[in-house]
């Protein structure tokens, strides 16, 4: 079963449908999205510019990470629920879509260094109360986080016209 | 209301046809504006949730708001930039949609809310900064953000299922 298959039997399907067919469903799902994107994001700003060294360089890069990790893990969550029933409602409109599959990508490749790296890192080298120097390569990454972070909204938006 | 020659002069702008016909112009002023929106409203989101009440990554409440508040207004002005070239694009179409013109009452509200916030109980945040509840002030200011912006975000994304093109 090719996606293409796939797409057009989820596209039969009665929820799908169903979804389709109830006019507010979409677009309050779609702004709810926009909202978890704005918690995520705006969290991913204030830690990515911490590791970076730009902002709140007095603050320990952990206490700046434990504020926005749990924000950032219920936004991902809310926004993997609305965007699975996004893709049921239209799956032509993205499972074949080359930008909806690229800012997958980007997606899955943003919140494991976001969840898993970050955190490692933090577990591994405590940070001490006081001035803290990320290291370089944190500093690189952080500004990678943010440009993803901005690709991610930029596919998001042209899914629609692709 | 705004007059609608007037409007329909705006929409004969060069400018505006070539938004509009330029096939890659309205998607990246779209996306750019959605950036700007996440970036205002997450940004405010973590002063509003400060000033509600919730502990932040700083015990400060001025000093993250004169630290994060520049981010705030650089997205912001983005936000009206892209908003208004999209307007340009279609200034007929959008000034005659109901959730376009909510949109920017609860902007304007948004405005004023902080406008009073910050001539009233932030004058005197020196003696309540690290307090914890912050003053009912400040909470309802917070709590008034939150729901405006909330509101800003359903709207804006609700013109892109109203607007009637063909006005």
């Amino acid at each position: 079963m090719s996606m293409v298959d796939f797409g057009d039997w989820l596209y039969a399907t009665p929820v799908s449908t169903a979804i389709r067919e109830t006019s507010w469903i979409i677009p309050n799902l779609q702004s709810i999205h926009i909202l978890a994107i704005a918690v995520l994001v705006g969290s991913a700003l204030v830690t990515e510019l911490r590791f970076a060294g730009v902002l709140a360089v007095d603050r320990p890069v952990g206490d700046v990470m434990r504020r926005f990790l749990p924000w950032m893990r219920w936004a991902l969550l809310v926004l993997l629920l609305t965007g699975v029933v996004l893709v049921v409602a239209e799956p032509g409109r993205t499972l074949t879509n080359t930008v909806f599959l690229t800012k997958m990508a980007l997606v899955a490749g943003a919140s494991l260094v976001t969840l898993q790296a970050r955190k490692s890192l933090l577990v591994a080298s405590p940070v001490q109360e006081g001035e803290t120097s990320p290291a370089e390569a944190s500093k690189a990454l952080a500004w990678l986080m943010l440009v993803v972070w901005c690709l991610v909204i930029f596919c998001g938006r042209f899914i629609a016209y692709v | 209301m705004i007059d609608q020659a007037i409007l329909q002069q705006i929409y004969d702008l060069s400018l505006s046809a070539s938004i509009r016909e330029n096939v890659n112009a309205f998607p990246v002023i779209e996306s750019l504006h959605v950036l700007a929106v996440a970036l205002v409203f997450g940004t405010i989101l973590i002063v509003d949730l400060r000033l509600v009440g919730f502990a932040s990554y700083r015990g400060s409440a001025q000093r993250m708001v004169t630290e994060l508040l520049p981010y705030t207004w650089v997205a912001f002005v983005l936000a009206v930039v892209t908003g208004a070239l999209m307007f340009l694009s279609n200034a007929v179409a959008y000034a005659n949609n109901t959730q376009f013109l909510l949109k920017l009452v609860a902007i304007a509200i948004a405005g004023l809310n902080m406008m009073w916030f910050h001539s009233t109980t932030y004058r005197r945040i020196a003696i309540w900064d690290e307090d914890m509840p912050p003053p009912a002030a400040a909470r309802f200011a917070g709590v008034m953000s939150l729901i405006l912006w909330t509101a800003v975000i359903f709207l804006g994304r609700w013109i892109g299922f109203t607007l009637d093109l063909f006005f």
